[in-house]
């Protein structure tokens, strides 16, 4: 991995079309700005890890649930 | 061709109706082919079976069935990455959750499987949209759906998927055929 130090105001610029900049810092905490085509996808890692936890609970979907889930639904 | 799976037994499923995510799902990069169950039962979930795992099996749901507003804004990467031009032939499902407890069912609406069945292919497209939720409860919604429309069995694969080309042309799709009812009687 390629490790930069920046200060404050600073930016890094990645192809031609991307650019991040460090907007604040305030203790343990970075504020990044981020410019970059319309179509590149930016997330929070989060957001990756809880889609896939998501999906490996999702699997585990039992079919004795889901009967139960169809008697459920249908009762008024 | 002959598919084991632990939830369905063995299915014979015709090989036009197998879908590559090239990707796969997050967090299952390395299962990539796919086909569409619909067991028939009252649920109104289908099941993203994979030809490769036997146990792995999503249930997956289209969200206009519960969320009738749910807007999907795809970015122009994301139609390309589907080989999509036109929305006509696109699917779009949400992947469920379903613990013990059936009623805290939730779907992830924050990263929904699109299907682009003409070309046989699909992904599992992370929307930028920051205030979709990947646990949406709507056991309550599915309820009240199923309970309007427990008659009218055609109901259960009318609902498109609309997905918005931010900025674009392209039109909510119209009525395509559903992908493969592989299900043995």
């Amino acid at each position: 991995m390629l490790v930069l130090t920046r200060k404050l105001g600073e930016s890094i610029a990645i192809d031609d079309n991307i650019k991040i900049v460090v907007v604040q810092i305030k203790g343990k905490q970075v504020r990044l700005g981020i410019k970059a085509p319309k179509e590149t996808k930016i997330h929070r890692e989060e957001v990756y890890q809880a889609i896939q936890d998501q999906n490996t609970e999702a699997v585990q979907a039992d079919m004795a649930d889901i009967a139960r889930l169809g008697e459920e639904l249908k009762k008024k | 061709m002959k598919v084991k799976t632990t939830r369905f037994g063995e299915l014979e499923v015709n090989p036009t109706d197998i879908i590559t995510f090239s990707e796969g799902l997050l967090g299952f990069e390395n299962s990539k082919k796919y086909f569409v169950v619909d067991p028939g039962d009252s649920t109104l979930i289908l099941w993203l079976q994979s030809t490769e795992d036997e146990k792995i099996a999503f249930p997956i749901i289209e969200p206009k069935i519960f969320k009738p507003d749910y807007m999907a804004k795809l970015l122009p990467a994301d139609l390309n990455g589907l080989e999509l031009e036109s929305l006509q032939t696109a699917k779009l499902y949400s992947v469920l959750t379903i613990p013990a407890n059936v009623t805290e069912m939730s779907a992830n609406l924050k990263a929904p499987v699109v299907i682009n069945s003409s070309k046989r292919v699909g992904k599992q497209i992370v929307l930028q949209d920051s205030k979709l939720s990947v646990k949406h409860e709507m056991y309550k919604e599915l309820k009240v759906y199923i309970g309007n429309f427990s008659s009218d069995d055609a109901r259960r694969t009318s609902y498109e998927p609309s997905i918005t080309l931010e900025g674009g042309d392209l039109k909510p799709a119209a009525a395509s055929p559903s992908i493969s009812r592989t299900l043995e009687a």
